[in-house]
C-alpha cells in the first residue's frame, strides 16, 4: 500500500469516469446533506470518478494523494495499524479522505454544518463498495 | 456534580428499560460517550441520525417563529421509547442526551425525571 501511494504521489494520468463508482458517489452526495462533492482517487493520482460541482478536482485528487502518503506514514510511524480515514476541518467546511481499498481512497467535500458522524458513517460504506468495485476492475487487465 | 461517564453508566442503571445511552453533540453528530447499545442498537449511528431529528425540529421551530427552545423529543417505536433530551446548562450547548428504553418495561414519566435530574448533575 505504501508503494501504491508512492505511485499516487508521482505521476497522474486522466482516466474515463467509471461509471459504477460515479453512482456510488452520487448517491453519498444525495443521502448526505451538506455533502457539497465527492471523488474517487485510484492509483497514480488519477480521478475514477467525481460528483463535486466547482471544485478544483484535479488538483484535488492529487494533493489528497499527496497528503494521504504523509498519513499512511503518520499512522504507520504511529503504530496505528492501516490507514482508514483522516478529517481536516477548515473555517468553511470539512475535506475527508476514506480508504477505499488498498490503492483507492474516497475523497469527501463537507460544508461546516455537515453531520460529520453522518459523513463518517455513509463515506465508510461507500468506500467499502468503491473497495469491492475496484477489486472487481483489478480482475481485468492492468497495468504495472 | 458527575461527568459523562458517570452520567450516562446513571442512566443506564437507575432508569428501568434502559438499552442505551449516549451524549451527543449535534454540531458534528458525533457522540461524545456512549454506554449500552450493542449489535441491535449501534449508539453512533443513532448519534448521528438523531442529530438530523433535532436539527430538523430547531430549524422547524424557526421557521415557524416559534422563539422557545425544545426540552426534550419522544419517539415512540413499537417496542422502545427513544428520548432526547437538550442540554441546557452554561458550557453544554449543542449537546444532547440520548436514551433508549425498552417499552415493556420501562415508566416513561420516571424515565423522563430521571433524565431530568442526571442532565442537572451533569458537568462537562
Amino acid at each position: 500500500m505504501r508503494r501504491a501511494l508512492k505511485q499516487l504521489a508521482g505521476a497522474r494520468q486522466p482516466a474515463a469516469a467509471d461509471p459504477e463508482v460515479l453512482r456510488e458517489l452520487r448517491m453519498l452526495r444525495s443521502r448526505v446533506p451538506h455533502l457539497t462533492g465527492a471523488l474517487a482517487v485510484g492509483a497514480g493520482g488519477a480521478l475514477l470518478a467525481e460528483d463535486a460541482p466547482g471544485a478544483r478536482n484535479g488538483p484535488l485528487a492529487a494533493l489528497t494523494a499527496t497528503v494521504l502518503a504523509d498519513a499512511l506514514r503518520l499512522v504507520e510511524t504511529a503504530d496505528r495499524g492501516r490507514f482508514r480515514e483522516l478529517l481536516v476541518r477548515g473555517e468553511s467546511g470539512y475535506v475527508a479522505a476514506y480508504a477505499a481499498g488498498p490503492a483507492t481512497f474516497l475523497a469527501v467535500l463537507a460544508e461546516p454544518r455537515a453531520n460529520v458522524g453522518r459523513v463518517h458513517l455513509e463515506a465508510r460504506r461507500t468506500g467499502a463498495r468503491i473497495a469491492r468495485l475496484a477489486a472487481g476492475a483489478d480482475e481485468g487487465p492492468q497495468e504495472g | 456534580m458527575a461527568n459523562v461517564e458517570t452520567s450516562l453508566k446513571e442512566a443506564m442503571t437507575a432508569i428501568e428499560g434502559s438499552l442505551g445511552a449516549a451524549l451527543v453533540d449535534y454540531t458534528s453528530g458525533m457522540a461524545l460517550g456512549t454506554v449500552g447499545g450493542g449489535k441491535d442498537l449501534d449508539l453512533n449511528v443513532a448519534a448521528a441520525g438523531n442529530t438530523d431529528v433535532v436539527r430538523a425540529k430547531v430549524r422547524t421551530m424557526e421557521m415557524l417563529g416559534l422563539k422557545d427552545e425544545i426540552e426534550d423529543i419522544l419517539i415512540t417505536l413499537g417496542g422502545q421509547y427513544h428520548l432526547i433530551r437538550l442540554l441546557r446548562a452554561r458550557g453544554s450547548n449543542g449537546l444532547f442526551l440520548y436514551l433508549a428504553l425498552d417499552k415493556a418495561r420501562a415508566n416513561l414519566a420516571m424515565a423522563r425525571h430521571q433524565l431530568r435530574r442526571i442532565e442537572a448533575e451533569l458537568e462537562i
